[in-house]
């Protein structure tokens, strides 16, 4: 077995630190913008405080989405999930404070159940995940919508903190949101159950032959990342003071958050990428939400440029992840 | 040889990928009623010459020629329409659609603007006739074994009247006796006047069919001879560049068995009966069969994956039956799989969490930085140890030879060392260097005291490797042979045509 007798192949340029790039050309993009349009009230601190504050109701719902992806499954209930928290949140409380806490119970349970139902189906029934979670947000929407059709009950003064609160200059929201990222993170990279995420993402057959419980795994992901959809109900129902069916639905939040979970470099048929990409992704999208309210340009031309944004990225992926096979 | 204007010619190709010299100035040709084999090591540039060949890529130098007019392929469809026919190593019929439906894809019979069944459901007839099976045209192509798929890949290159056909590797995944009928058809089709450019790593097969031979090493042309003038062991210098003096390593010594560490009584499923099987510490058994025996099942029914449902076994020393893979691997049973891609590797991740997969499948909760499942230096010995040969740990497997993907996902189990190790098809596909580290590696490992069950339809392999061997027929155990057996001794008892020998 001499070493020569093996070609090395040559490596595509596939290690480009990704998250921070994004986030660089954001900023860089949004600073340029706030200059070129005169608009010097975006780059003080508080500006960039709002810039940030963009980020939290899809970036919790996409850190969520960046699990059930790295698994290899996908979750399209989180949109109408979001909405049935925020309703039911609102409805719960009713303007009283004592209600706060039975109510965010009542929501993270709801929400966990309908992540152990979307993980079951997909797991057990082998239900393609694409179907089964549009499937689970139907019904959801249908449950919502015959019981409610305008702003149900609405938030105590207390809770809008959770939206509007700070802890100095930033926003408990903002923080909330780089809590969970970190807490995610180290989830994947520093437990058994990260390692198996990404092993059952990387190939399903294969991890199970290889001892793991890959029906947990994908239950567990579906949870969590149903949580993160509860999570993100509650928030947008604390920052419009009471719940609407239409939240989620208005947000996009199911096709945006897989949008830049891809956009972050996770692979859609799970197995590669991280909470670091993604969240690069939501900032991303926070920038060109902002650069569009400078500029004064009106919102088609915003998800024209979602759309090619995408588009762009998986094709970027794509390409370079194209090595050569002997 | 005849000195007419060959079928196909093939002038100094050269072709590079990102810096990596795939071909270098390769040239051959193939005269009509002539079977031309290419041989060499994985990576050394046959299925990328076939590739030029068949249009999927172009080359950056040198020129093909068709019955002497060069020729520019900028898109499969062009070289089939010029008639060259290329059977992939892997399958590419569509599971879901008839046999008629994949013969006849992309040259449907019209009639009016609609598709003609009528004239298809003919053809495809005539076709599977020729290539001798019974296929029916209307059965859909999942429902076939690989041996009918393969035959059914054959007659879709026959559809196209093809005068070159190539075929990559095609008794890769067929057993003994359909691998035979294979060849025939291949002599066959010579004599219809087809020029047929052949790749394979089984020698057998190449002093059986081939006229010339080709071999080819670190995309380069190292020779290309009359097979006649070839012997195995010239070829396989030829390929490496060495002899492989100790191909098949030395037996086991029988005198240090140890104690029994797997046995199974009476077991059985809807597949498997009055399966009864000892496997002791320190062994080799190899299980042969053709296609359909239950061979494949016999292991999966061991790990646990399609559990047996009667029957007893035990494993070291504890009774139970196995009903998960889970559950086999914490009783200290590893497991092979013979589909590489789909069951073992996780092909867009690093060799490192590949190797690592098992010991986080039973690792503890959280993973500290630097503990056994998660830490660099545990993966990076296991990786040397079973001697991976990559640019770096950190690449992906995928890009990796069969060869090295394979011993990354054998270091996998190792790193875990079970009492058991079940190896389904363990070099299938695989280069013969790669194959000769593979057989010294499970020597080594059976020398520390495991026992292996090594099933696999590569007959020299199973007399080669096996301290005894196990046949099976029709879902049973028909027979055990001793080391030494020879090739007829297996055929026999997996025809179910010879007398099943006292174990041993």
């Amino acid at each position: 077995m001499s070493a020569g007798a093996d070609i090395a192949t040559a490596r595509p340029a596939r290690d480009v630190p990704v998250a921070p790039l994004l986030f660089a050309g954001s900023l860089a993009l949004y600073i340029a913008t706030a200059l070129a349009t005169g608009q010097h009230a975006y780059l003080t601190g508080e500006g960039f405080v709002g810039l940030t504050q963009r980020m939290v109701a899809l970036g919790i719902v996409a850190l969520g989405q960046t699990l059930t992806i790295l698994v290899g499954s996908i979750d399209l209930s989180v949109a109408n999930l979001i909405s049935v928290s925020a309703v039911l949140a609102s409805f719960i409380m009713k303007g009283e404070p004592a209600m706060i806490v039975p109510a965010v119970l009542a929501v993270l349970a709801l929400s966990a159940a309908v992540g152990l139902v979307n993980g079951l189906i997909i797991a057990r029934l082998d239900v393609n995940p694409l179907i089964a979670t549009l499937g689970v947000g139907l019904i959801l929407q249908g449950l919502l919508s015959a019981s409610f059709s305008n702003f149900a009950g609405s938030v105590p003064a207390a809770f809008q903190a959770f939206a509007y609160g700070r802890i100095g200059p930033l926003p408990w929201s903002v923080l909330l949101l780089f809590v969970l990222a970190f807490a995610i993170w180290l989830m994947l990279t520093r437990t058994r159950f990260g390692a198996h995420l990404y092993a059952t993402g990387g190939n399903r057959d294969g991890a199970r032959l290889a001892g793991l419980r890959t029906e947990r795994v994908m239950i567990g992901a579906h949870v969590l990342c149903s949580l993160m959809a509860g999570l993100t109900g509650l928030y947008l129902a604390s920052r419009l003071r009471a719940g609407a069916p239409w939240v989620g639905r208005d947000g996009v939040y199911d096709l945006e958050s897989i949008a830049v979970v891809v956009i972050g470099g996770t692979l859609l048929a799970g197995g590669r990428g991280g909470v670091w990409g993604t969240l690069a992704g939501v900032f991303l999208f926070a920038t060109l939400d902002a650069v569009f309210n400078m500029t004064g340009i009106d919102a088609f031309p915003k998800q024209v440029l979602r759309g090619a944004i995408v588009i762009l990225a998986v094709a970027v992926y794509a390409v370079r992840s194209k090595g050569h096979v002997a | 040889m005849n000195t007419a204007t060959p079928v196909l010619s093939m002038r100094g190709i050269g072709k590079s990928f990102t810096g990596v010299r795939a071909l270098d100035d390769v040239s051959l040709d193939c005269q009509a009623g002539e079977v031309h084999a290419i041989c060499g090591e994985n990576g050394a540039g046959k299925s990328t010459l076939m590739k030029v060949l068949g249009g999927v890529y172009r080359p950056d130098e040198g020129e093909i020629l068709l019955g002497g007019r060069p020729v520019a392929f900028r898109h499969p469809a062009e070289a089939r329409r010029a008639g060259i026919s290329i059977i992939h190593q892997e399958l590419s019929l569509l599971p879901e659609r008839s046999v008629a439906d994949n013969i006849f894809l992309g040259l449907e019979p019209t009639r009016g603007g609609l598709l003609d069944r009528a004239a298809m459901q003919g053809g495809a007839r005539k076709l599977l006739e020729r290539v001798g099976t019974r296929v029916h045209p209307d059965a859909l192509v999942k429902s076939l074994s690989i041996a009918e798929q393969q035959l059914v890949e054959i007659a879709k290159a026959l559809a196209l009247d093809a005068q070159i056909i190539v075929m990559d590797e095609p008794t890769a995944a067929l057993d003994e006796r359909d691998a035979g009928r294979l060849l025939e058809l291949v002599a066959t089709l010579r004599r219809e006047g087809a020029a047929i450019l052949y790749i394979s790593h089984r020698m057998a097969e190449l002093k059986a069919i081939a006229d010339r031979i080709t071999v080819l090493k670190d995309g380069k042309l190292v020779a290309t001879r009359p097979a006649a003038a070839l012997t195995p062991a010239m070829i396989v210098r030829l390929m490496v560049g060495r002899d492989l003096a100790d191909f098949f390593p030395p037996p086991g010594d029988p005198t240090k068995l140890g104690p029994a560490v797997l046995s199974a009584q009476g077991a059985g499923n809807a597949v498997l009966a009055e399966i009864a099987l000892e496997l002791r510490a320190g062994e080799i058994v190899g299980v042969a069969g053709l296609e359909g025996s239950g061979k494949g099942a016999l292991g999966r029914a061991l790990f646990g994956d399609e559990p047996f449902t009667r029957g007893r076994m035990t494993i070291d020393g504890r009774d139970g039956l196995i009903a998960s893979p889970r559950t086999a691997i914490a009783a200290g049973i590893g497991f092979l799989s013979d589909d590489r891609k789909k069951e073992g590797i996780a092909p867009q991740q690093s060799l490192r969490d590949n190797v690592l997969m098992t010991l986080r499948a039973f690792a503890q909760r959280l993973l500290p930085p630097g503990s056994g499942a998660m830490a660099r230096a545990a993966a990076d010995r296991q990786l040397t140890e079973v001697d991976v040969r990559a640019a770096g740990f950190a690449q992906e497997i995928r890009e990796l030879s069969g060869g090295n993907q394979q011993k990354v996902v054998i270091g996998r189990w190792l790193a875990r060392d079970p009492k058991v190790l079940i190896f389904l098809e363990p070099t299938r596909g695989i280069d013969v260097a790669a194959k000769a580290a593979i057989y010294q590696l499970m020597r080594h490992v059976a020398e520390r005291g495991r026992a292996i069950l090594m099933i696999s339809s590569d007959l020299p392999e199973i007399i080669g490797v096996s301290d005894r061997i196990l046949v099976m027929h029709e879902g049973r155990i028909a027979g055990e042979l001793k080391r030494g057996a020879s090739e007829e001794d297996v055929m026999h008892l997996a025809l179910g045509t010879g007398q099943a020998e006292a174990a041993a």
